[in-house]
């Protein structure tokens, strides 16, 4: 099989000879069609490799995810990171190699200087030759650069390369898949209600950015739907009764499968209950953010407090018990003013005094109400809301904060249950 | 608003200080007497803001009775006025701490109340509550003398009521 040089390679007798072994041991696409091999050296360290194309079941077999940057040394521990296997972008990578993706450019160095069996010590590419190797469903070619004779230098360069990557945060992500999903119909919801401006998107990165997420977004309405189904089924007798679990929708590649059923089953944009709920909720972050930053106010003027409204807990409780509420109305306009403010209380979501809150029961840990997306936060919030809706115009303070929670886990305790 | 862990902390804190100046025959009453009344009243913030926690519940959650226990008012049959014939909670009807814990195990506890008096916890509260008594109501004939090992189990004996307390109410060990 011809061997040749690429006008930037040196030619080097010995890693002709090191191919030559690999072309041997291995099978590849190239030597089935009798292409022609090139070697190519790389301009900054000077390595030596090839491209070519191997299946997913020799792959599988000759791979060593278990590369070392000191190949005689046994003391010289594994480079690698270690492999997320749970993540939800390494879950659809396993879906998509089942389902016949080819995979391209696959770092791996031919070595037989340690684990001979596994001659292919992998550097960068090691969750999707998992990802082909597990789920040995089909097996297709997938593309590899092959280096050779690597020197203690060369593996570290190559190493550090394979392995940088600009990160994409699971806000892009969501964002690509809505575009993908649902076309803008969700960015469109959130421009009619307010959330977002007329001609903005979604950030690509929530952490850093004070608009709503995707996540966010598909939250509020997945809750409001909850909600509303919820409340079709109690009598105002039993509202107060129960614990509200509202629902935080997940990140990532993967769609959230309620989010999903959601959109399948209703049509976002002509549900008025839904842009209605919307609206308010966009009228009570607005007033929270001013109370907040107009410089008048005792609140410091930090993140978490003029955004309190888009905290996650606050937004999943405050949507659910606006879905919740459309089966009872008087309680439904209670909850949709915004909250009075005093001088002791000066936004409507008393966020300081929120992040302050804390049971008895909860360890010295607990960050304070509304601070965090758990499952109790959210349960918490909703019921705070919930209570506040039996009153025409209450303050959100320590007492009604102490109502909500006291109920919370009296409900969840009792010996009755709480569904 | 100071919680039970405050005043747990601020006894400890006492204590500790005490351990520090129990060295010699100096006189160290100033540190284990304000030791031991905060100890105390932990039991007490603990106990009490249990009992505000079913207080808020909706009021048709308990009996008229109940509610009049949590909420330390007075029951009174009205014979007179537009409620006559009814029940009304007013004014202020305080309870014994040992009560307020029987009525919180006894009601709310999933397994329901054992014999808590029997216990060598519930001797150890008692003698606490008794030099408690003692220091808050001091009379000239009543001598009380204080040491850094019996605050040292005043504080354990506060501790381990807490998480009695804890454990029937909330089937849960508090963090301290």
């Amino acid at each position: 099989m011809e061997i040749k040089f690429d006008e930037n390679a040196v030619y080097d007798d010995e890693i002709k000879q090191a191919v030559i072994e690999f072309l041997d041991k291995v099978s590849t696409l190239e030597a089935k069609h009798q292409v022609p091999i090139i070697v190519f050296q790389d301009g900054t360290q000077g390595a030596y490799y090839i491209k070519c194309s191997l299946l997913a079941s020799d792959a599988a077999k000759l791979c060593d995810l278990n590369a070392k940057l000191v190949a005689n040394k046994p003391e010289s521990l594994r480079a690698n990171r270690e492999l997320m296997l749970s993540k939800s972008t390494y879950l659809k990578m396993e879906e998509d190699a089942a389902t016949g993706r080819e995979f391209n450019d696959i770092i791996v160095e031919y070595t037989t200087e340690y684990d001979p069996a596994t001659p292919l010590k992998v550097w960068g590419g090691q969750h999707r030759i998992s990802a082909i190797s597990r789920t040995g469903k089909s097996d297709r070619y997938h593309g590899f650069r092959v280096y050779f004779n690597l020197s203690k230098n060369q593996r570290s360069d190559l190493a550090l390369i394979s392995n940088t990557n600009i990160a994409v945060s699971n806000d892009t992500f969501d964002r690509m898949v809505e575009e993908t999903t649902f076309g803008n119909k969700l960015r469109k919801w959130c421009q009619i209600v307010g959330l977002l401006g007329e001609k903005e998107d979604f950030p690509d990165t929530g952490a850093r950015s004070e608009k709503i997420t995707v996540k966010r977004a598909r939250s509020f309405v997945v809750n409001f739907y909850l909600g509303k189904e919820r409340g079709k089924q109690l009598t105002s007798e039993d509202l107060d009764l129960k614990v509200y679990e509202p629902y935080l929708a997940s990140t990532g590649v993967i769609i959230d499968q309620r989010y999903a059923e959601v959109m399948r089953d209703n049509d976002i944009l002509a549900g008025e209950d839904l842009i209605t709920a919307g609206k308010k909720f966009v009228t009570l972050h607005k007033v929270q953010y001013k109370a907040v930053t107009s410089g008048q106010s005792s609140v410091a003027n930090r993140k978490a407090y003029r955004n309190k409204a888009l905290v996650e807990s606050v937004l999943c409780g405050w949507s659910y018990v606006a879905g919740l509420l459309q089966s009872h109305p008087e309680r439904l306009e209670n909850h949709y003013r915004v909250p009075k403010t005093t001088g002791k209380v000066p936004d409507p979501l008393n966020a300081q005094e929120m992040s302050e809150f804390k049971y008895d029961s909860d360890p010295p840990t607990y960050r304070g109400l509304g601070t965090r997306s758990s499952a109790k936060d959210r349960q918490r919030i909703a019921q705070l809301f919930l209570a506040k809706s039996l009153e025409k115009n209450p303050v959100i303070d320590k007492n009604l904060m102490h109502k909500a929670v006291s109920q919370v886990e009296w409900i969840i305790r009792r010996p009755q249950g709480y569904a | 608003m100071l919680n039970f862990r405050d005043y747990l902390d601020y006894a400890e804190r006492y204590l500790r200080r005490a351990e520090d100046e129990d060295v010699g025959s100096e006189d160290i009453n100033w540190l284990l007497i304000p030791a031991t009344v905060l100890a105390w009243t932990a039991i007490e913030s603990f106990v009490n803001n249990r009992l505000d926690d079913y207080g808020v519940l909706p009021e048709d959650v308990f009996e008229l009775h109940e509610r009049a226990f949590l909420l330390e008012k007075r029951l009174r049959f009205v014979d007179r006025g537009s409620d006559i014939g009814c029940f009304v909670l007013e004014g202020t009807e305080y309870h014994r701490l040992e009560d307020k814990i029987f009525f919180l195990i006894a009601k709310f506890s999933s397994r329901g109340a054992q014999n808590i008096r029997g216990q060598s916890l519930w001797q150890n509260f008692e003698e606490f509550k008794d030099v408690r008594n003692g220091l808050m109501h001091p009379r000239r004939d009543t001598e009380i003398s204080l040491g850094v090992e019996m605050i040292r189990a005043y504080i354990q004996t506060t501790k381990a009521i807490i998480q009695l307390v804890s454990e029937h109410i909330w089937d849960k060990k508090v963090d301290f």
